[in-house]
Parts: C-alpha cells; structure tokens; sequence
C-alpha cells in the first residue's frame, strides 16, 4: 500500500517534471526561433524603409538638380547655341550659379563638347546616350581626367538635333561627394551604411573601407556566408533581382559578424544603392528581449517545477501521515481486539472456573444432605451436616453475591447509598465477621485504630463493610495456619477540606504473597493468581476488581498494593470521606485513675491518650508482671485504680493469669478488670471469670467503644437516655382511631383485632383487595386513619389494591398503609414501599411494632 | 393438659407466643385453629392443580403460624410457600414438602384436639 502510493507519486512527479521541462524548452526554442525570424523581419522591414527613405531623397536630390539643368536647358533659346558665344556665355554663367562644376553637350554620337570644366569621360555611355536619346532624364557616372568620378546629369535639348549641331542633351557634372554627402551614406557607419553600384557590380559611390572597385569581386572574397547559400548563389540571386527591378533583402556573415542586407535600384539611374546594417545592433535588442524572455520562461518552469515539487512533498507528507494514521488506527483496533479477546478468555476461565467453584460447595450440600438423611436419628451428625451446609451454602452466596456486584459494576449500576456510618461499628462488625475464620486457622489478628477523632462519617456502610472484608478475607484466605494478619486504621486530615476526613485502611499480612506479574492484574475482573496453591484456595476472582471499583471509582479514593512473594501482602485503602453533620455525643466519665496492660506500645499510647480525651487518667504498661506491681503499689498508697484494661495475649504472663494474680493481691476490691481482645472470647469466658475477669472490651478501641464499654462502671444512665426511654413508654395516645385491615384470613384477622383493639384503636375487616378499596371508596374521607394490608389475598393483592388507592379521587388517598405479611424478604419489603405503601411488618405480628409504625404515620 | 403441653406437643414456642399475646388470647386463638380452611384450600388447590391458589392457601398457613407461634408447621408450610412461590414449576422433593405440611398439621391438630379434650374434661 505504501510502497505502491510513494511509487505512484514519485513517478508521477517525474512525469510532470519531464512535461514541464518539454513544454518550456519547446517554448524557449521556439520564441528563440521566433526571435531570429523577427529580427530577419523587422531589420528587412526596417532597411527597406531606410533604403527607400536614401532612395527618394537621392530621388529628390537628383530631381532638383536635373531641375537646376531643365531651367538652364531652358534659356537656349536658339538653335545657334553652339555658334553663339553669348548665349554660350549665358548657360556656363547659370552652371556656375548653379554650382555645376562641369557643363557640356552631349552629342548624339556621344562625344562631349564641353563648355566648362575639363573633359569628362562617360563611364558607361550606352545606356545613358539611349536614355537621352529617348528624351529621358538620366544620370550617370563618369570620369575627369585625373580619374575621378563626377556624377553626370543629362537633360534631352529641347531642340531638335541639326547636321552641324548633333546635340542630344546637355549634360552636368556634379562631384561624387556632392551626392555622398547629401545622402549622408555614411554618417551612421556604426549602425548601417550604403554604396551605390551599377549592374555590373562597380561602385559608383563606394564606402570608406570598400577598397575593391566592384562589388561583387568584394562578395566573392569577403563573404562568408549569406544566409544557408555561398557567395555565388547569392551574387545570382542579386543579379536576377536587379535584372527585374525588384528590391532583395538578404542576411550575410562577414568577418565573423552578420549583417542584414538590402538592395534596391534608385531612379534616373542604372545605379542600385546596397545597404548594410550589422546583426549586432538590432540583435542586441531583440536577443537581448529574446533572452530575457527565455529567462523569464525558464524562470517560471522553475517556479512552476518548484511548486509541483512542493505540492508533491505536501502531498506526500500528507499521504504518509495517512499511512501513518491508518496504521495507529489499524494498531490501536487490533489492540483493542486482543483486549476483548483477552477478556473474553478471562471471561469464559472464570465461567469454568467458577462452575468449579459453585460447584464445590454445592458437591458439599448435596453430599452433607445425603448424610444426613441417612442418619436422620443421629441428632449430633445431622447437626454436623447442617453446619456444613450453612457454611456451603453462605460461601455459595457470596460467590454469587459477587457475581451480581461485577455484572453491577459492569453494566454500571452500582451506585453508593451514603448514610451516616460509624467506622466503630464498621470495623467492630467486621471483626466479628472475621474472628471464626481467624480462629479456625488458628492466625494472629490484630486491629489497630490510631487517634480515630471522628467516627461519624458519610459513607455506604454496605459498601465500606465490603471492602475491609474483602481486604481481609483475602488476608486470611492466603495466609497459612499460625500467620499474622494485622489491620490499622489511621486517621489525617483530608486535602478536601475541613469537612473532610482522610480515613487509611492498612490489612496486612505474612501470607502467601503475590508474584510482581499478578500484582498488575490484581484488580482486573476475574483474575486470579494462576498457581497450583492458589486453585486449592476458592474465590471468584471478583473480590479485588469490585474492592478497586467501590474505592476508587465509587468513593474517589486510592488502593495501594505491596506484595512479596512468600512473604506477605499490604493493601492500603486511603478514602476522603465526607464529617457526619451529627454532633458527637458529649463523652465524658468521671475522673478515673486506669490502667492499660498491652504488649503493643502504640495501642498502649493511643489508648491513654483516647481515655484522657474523656476525662480519665490513664497510665499504661507493657506486661503482666509490672501490671501488678503497679497495682499492689497504687492500692497500698490507698489510690487504687478505678479500672484496669488487660490485654488477652502477653508476652510470659497471660491477661487471665495477670488478673488472678491482681484478685489475689487485691484481695476482696472490687474493681473491675476488663480484658481487651480482637477475639471472640466465648471459649476463654469461663476460665475468664473464674480468675476474676469483670467483663470484656473489643478491639479496636474507639474512643466510643471505650466510653460505651466503661459508662457502665459509672452506674448510672445519662438524663437524655432516662428521658428517651419515658418517651418511649408513654408513646402517642391512638384511642378511638378507625383502621381498615385487609386480611383473607379469619384467624389472622381476630388475632390482629383483639391485639390492636386493645390498644384502643377501632378496625374494619376487609377479606381482600378488592373489599377493601370499596370499603374505602365508599368511607367519608378521613374516616380510616390507616390500612393494614395483608399481601397475599384472593381476588385482589395487597400491592395491587394499594396502587388503586393511591390514584382513588380523593383527598385522603396518601392515607398510612403498612404492609402485614408473612414474607419478609428483602425483595418483598421494597416491593412494598415500591407500589406506594408507608412501611412493611412481619408476621407474626408485633403490637409494639405496629404501634410504633402507626403512631409515626397517622398524622 | 395445659397450654403450654400442647404447644410442646405440636412443635410450638410457648413462651415466644406469650410475649406478644396475652394467654386468654393465645388460648382462644388455638382453639379456632381447628376451624381455620387454610389447609383444606391447600389440598384442594393442589389436587386441582391450581398452583397459585396452593401458593397463597400455604402462605395463609405460614402467616398463622407466625402469629400463633406453631414454629414446626410454619417452618415446613415456609418451604412449601417458597417451593410454590411465583408459580414455580414442581420441583423434586415438593411431595416430601407437601407430605411434611401434612404430618406437621396433623400432629397440630391432634395436640390442640388433645388440649379441647382436656379442657372439656
């Protein structure tokens, strides 16, 4: 594709500049050729003008003075002039007037009788006696005799010729340079000049430099080309044309330079005036256009050759950027092809491997339900395979809990419900979760809180819950027996603002790590760590890719990663979450002296100072031993502590033998000694006890877990609460309110009837749907206070009749209805509230519930 | 024979039901037990085919239950429920479901008999 364009382009290119160059050089040559012809033509046109310009004033020149002649012709007045002296007198006056230097009668035989000047001789008195003769005006050339040339003017005597006078005209005689002067032949030497020659080549009138008598001789020597043809030819060619009288225009090279040359016959003469004019001077000006023309032409083959250039190279340029472009967009798509390939493959692995894994705990469920129906009678046995199946089947749950969340995600319809949260309860409900898994695979777990001020938070709960468990799930799932799983939670202000607050989840682990090749794929949906110890451990592979997407792209938060493999794993959770707007309860206890027994420094510090922010002096110390001791010592000085919180696992002395040892120095004081533990402390409770254990307190140790667990100690409710729970008891009076029920059943319907009917509230019996929304249409409005819906009923359902109420013409339709069923799923709640009810109670039916339900309905 | 015995012949909780009906009440409450059609509607929907209607009469007896704190008849009519809910095609094991309905409710009955006997006497 690309080879073929570049070579189409170029060879085009080529092409074009190959015209290119055709066309101007055609062009060039041609207006070279057009330049000779037009210098042939403009010099032909240019000397015959000139030639007939030098003619006519020859004309001119030889008329005036054969005028001079014809007037002094015209004073003999007698046919005696030749006897008579005076009259001879008279006529050589006028020629000296005149200024003929000769005068003289030309006889018909030709001899000359002159009357002034010396004897001339007629050069070549054929022609010119036949003219005279003929009574014709002539001029023609002769001799004096010291050889030089004198222009002889004849003019026919008006006389007859007599026997004794054979007179034919008179004739004149004028110096040559009379008329070379006055035709100024040579006053422009530099551009042309003229001579004038008879028939047979002979000057008569010669150019400074033409030192031949004739000019033919002068052609045939001089003469190096004329034009194409040699010497000869042209001499011919100029004879024929002054044999027919016409004038020749010709271009010859003589000594190296061409000239241009015209012939043209002059009158009264049998002379013919050549003239020259050098190619130079005319060619210079022509060539010089010429030139300037074949510049300008190949001046603009360059500009337009360059311009084609350019527009190729864009258009080249252009082409490959095309190429290029093609070839990303064809890159990127093919890309983009492996991409969904790969989540196509990732895709239909995690469907096998998914089958696997449902079908795993289903294997168990339907195994364990064999064994257990066949050992029916064996109560511990079927207790066992119960077990097993709750276990199965819960795991099954999740895994299809995390299916539904994906496709949620997935097709982008998971959104958050943010509510207030408390991270106390969070984590606390969490680590209840986690603790039997720990406990079965016999880990060490620790949670961690550090300074947690603000508990109250904006967050999903739902959401939030999944992450840490997810987190710590997976902690817990790839660590081995006897591991350490540790999690932190740090608190710092949010670059957000002051209404917010940075939360950092931190679970780690010394697990089985991960390998830097998965840790890239960590949270990409299905993936899981394609190794033979990983298939024994179960999962959808979903956990991380909806952890990553609730934290990242549903709370706007960050997710961290470390991993080594064989050495463990670190994920840290940074969110920014959003103040709860409540006002932290005021937690304050009396002036306490405690003590904190725990092996971990920084629990140790953060605990104190927590315990201090609610009024109690605290003091803390590392391990049992010294725990005593400071107890004996404070209760010698009479200042016993107040409360003393002791950690479950120390290092030598454990929690429960530090405690017995404190009773035993204590003797009979009662102060309580609670034992801190991430633990679910049901076995340990017992021997707890036994050595004197007052109570428990939960990791982590939020400043509100602190308060909760320790406000007990202080043995008396707040006001606030005392007040809360009057409230409660007085409640609001319903007496003499009429409520419609709708119930099918009859049994139902009394038990409902008496139980509300005590609490003074007045009830109608609907049997379905359908009576019930007569019973109502057909009421006063206002007159029920609320409806009591069952859903399943004959003829017409709860859902239905309470969306028919709910478009009733009447103003009391957005009266209270609470659903009463026996279903009390989730799906069948939201169902309620969906078809427009106020709220939903199962059965069986609790009066204190429905109470409470209608007071805060019924207006 | 005493209330209580009877709840503890039937499967019962007593002491649950107590806490939210005063015993006067729980005492008429099982007695009208024996009248209530809610299983009769159901063997004849079931006979009939007609699922739905099996649907809603096993539903009814779930609700009672619930009320009247008969925990063994409410657990076996909540399966049957669920197995017949929305119509659901039948499954295997929906007989065995029908077959527990049955003996829970016979052995209800019979305890509630027991007890009107006792009383009568």
């Amino acid at each position: 594709m690309k080879n073929k364009t570049t070579r189409f382009l170029i060879s085009s290119l080529i092409g074009v500049a190959l015209l290119c160059v055709c066309v101007f050089s055609f062009f060039a040559v041609h207006m070279s050729n057009q330049s000779a012809r037009t210098i042939n033509e403009v010099g032909t046109l240019y000397m015959s003008s000139m030639s007939q310009q030098t003619s006519m004033h020859f004309e001119s020149i030889i008329s005036l003075q054969l005028e001079q002649l014809r007037t002094l012709t015209n004073t003999i007045t007698s046919d005696e002039v030749h006897r008579d002296r005076a009259l001879q007198e008279a006529l050589v006056e006028g020629a000296r007037a005149r200024d003929f230097s000769y005068l003289a009668f030309y006889g018909s035989d030709g001899t000359l009788e002159m009357l002034c000047g010396a004897q001339l001789t007629v050069t070549d008195p054929e022609p010119f006696l036949s003219s005279l003769r003929g009574e014709e005006r002539k001029v023609a050339i002769g001799t004096n005799p010291q050889g030089e040339k004198v222009i002889l003017l004849g003019m026919p005597s008006p006389h007859e010729p007599t026997p004794e006078h054979n007179c034919a005209a008179l004739v004149a005689g004028l110096p040559v340079s009379y008329i070379s002067d006055n035709l100024s032949l040579e006053e422009n030497s530099e551009r042309a000049y003229s001579f004038i020659i008879r028939r047979d080549g002979s000057f008569v009138i010669r150019s400074n430099d033409a030192y031949r008598n004739n000019y033919f001789e002068r052609v045939r020597v001089l003469y190096e080309d004329v034009n194409g043809i040699t010497a000869e030819e042209y001499l011919k060619e100029l004879d024929e044309a002054m044999t027919e009288g016409r004038d020749y225009a010709n271009e010859f090279t003589m000594e190296g330079e061409r000239y241009h040359l015209y012939c043209t016959h002059l009158p009264y003469s049998e002379w013919f005036l050549i003239t020259f004019l050098p190619y130079g001077s005319m060619d210079t000006i022509v060539t010089g256009f010429s030139r300037e023309w074949g510049g300008m032409t190949v001046f603009s083959g360059i500009i337009i050759l360059t311009a084609l250039m350019l527009v190729f190279y864009k258009y080249y340029g252009l082409t490959r950027q095309q190429l290029r472009e093609l070839e990303e967009a064809r890159a990127s798509e093919e890309a983009a092809r492996k991409d969904a390939e790969h989540a196509n493959r990732a895709k239909s692995e995690f469907l096998s491997n998914m089958s696997h894994d449902i079908r795993t705990p289903m294997n168990a469920i339907v195994g364990m339900t064999a064994i257990a129906t066949a050992n029916i009678d064996d109560q511990q046995q079927v207790k066992n395979c119960l077990k097993k199946i709750t276990l199965s089947s819960k795991h099954l749950l999740g895994l299809i809990n995390d299916v539904l969340d994906m496709s949620k995600i997935e097709s982008g319809r998971m959104t958050l419900n943010m509510d207030q949260v408390s991270l106390r309860e969070v984590v606390d409900s969490i680590v209840s979760i986690c603790q039997p898994q720990v406990k079965a695979k016999h880990q060490h777990f620790d949670v961690f809180i550090h300074d947690i001020s603000t508990e109250n938070v904006l967050c999903d709960s739902v959401r939030l819950n999944q992450v840490m468990l997810n987190l710590l799930s997976n902690a817990i799932k790839f660590t081995p027996e006897e591991g350490k799983i540790h999690m932190a939670l740090f608190e710092e202000s949010s670059p957000k603002g002051e209404d917010f607050v940075r939360i950092q989840i931190q679970v780690k682990d010394n697990g089985i790590g991960m390998s830097k090749e998965f840790m890239r794929h960590i949270f990409d949906s299905f993936a899981r760590e394609d190794s033979a110890r990983v298939h024994r451990t179960e999962g959808t592979g979903l956990g991380m890719a909806i952890t990553k997407f609730i934290v990242v792209d549903a709370m706007g938060g960050d997710i961290q990663v470390d991993s080594t493999q064989g050495k463990g794993s670190e994920f840290r959770v940074t969110l920014d979450l959003e103040k709860a707007d409540v006002m932290e309860e005021d937690m304050i206890l009396p002036n306490w002296n405690m003590l904190v027994v725990d092996d971990d420094r920084q629990l140790c510090e953060t605990t104190a100072s927590a315990l201090h922010s609610i009024g109690v002096n605290a003091e803390w110390t590392l391990d049992g031993e010294s725990a005593v001791e400071m107890v004996v010592k404070r209760h010698q000085r009479q200042d016993g502590y107040h409360i003393i919180l002791l950690d479950w696992k120390l290092p030598g002395m454990d929690g429960i033998a530090t405690a017995r040892r404190i009773r035993e120095a204590l003797g009979d004081d009662p102060v309580p000694i609670l034992l801190i533990s991430a633990y679910d402390w049901g076995e340990i409770e017992h021997s707890a006890r036994d050595a004197g254990i007052t109570g428990f307190i939960s990791k982590p140790l939020f400043k509100s877990t602190l308060f909760n667990s320790l406000r007990q100690f202080t043995g008396s409710l707040t006001e606030e609460e005392e007040e809360e729970a009057a409230q409660g008891e007085r409640g609001r009076d319903l007496t003499g309110r009429r409520i419609l029920l709708a119930e099918d059943n009859e049994l139902n319907w009394e038990i409902a009837s008496e139980l509300l009917s005590e609490e003074g509230l007045v009830l109608d019996w609907a049997e379905n749907g359908q009576i019930c929304v007569e019973m109502l249409n057909q009421s006063p409005p206002g007159y029920y206070d609320a409806v009591l819906m069952d859903i399943r009923m004959p003829v017409m359902g709860g859902y239905e009749a309470t969306q028919v109420i709910r478009t009733l013409d009447r103003p009391d339709r957005d009266l209270p209805i609470i659903a009463m069923t026996a279903d009390a799923f989730a799906e069948d709640v939201k169902r309620s509230l969906d078809c427009g009810m106020n709220a939903h109670v199962a059965k069986p039916i609790d009066v204190r519930e429905v109470m409470r339900l209608l007071e805060k309905f019924i207006k | 024979m005493t209330l209580k015995e009877c709840y503890a012949a039937l499967g019962g909780n007593y002491d649950d039901v107590l806490g939210r009906l005063p015993e006067r009440l729980v005492q008429k409450f099982v007695l009208k037990f024996l009248n209530d059609g809610s299983y009769d509607l159901l063997c004849r929907s079931l006979e009939a085919g007609d699922r739905g209607e099996a649907f809603r009469a096993a539903h009814t007896i779930k609700g009672v239950c619930a009320n009247l704190g008969f925990d063994a008849l409410l657990e076996s009519s909540e399966k049957l429920t669920e197995a017949l809910r929305d119509g659901a095609p039948p499954q295997p094991g929906e007989e065995e479901l029908i077959r527990r309905v049955g003996e829970d409710y016979r052995r209800t009955v019979q305890a509630i008999q027991a007890y009107q006997g006792a009383l009568g006497a």
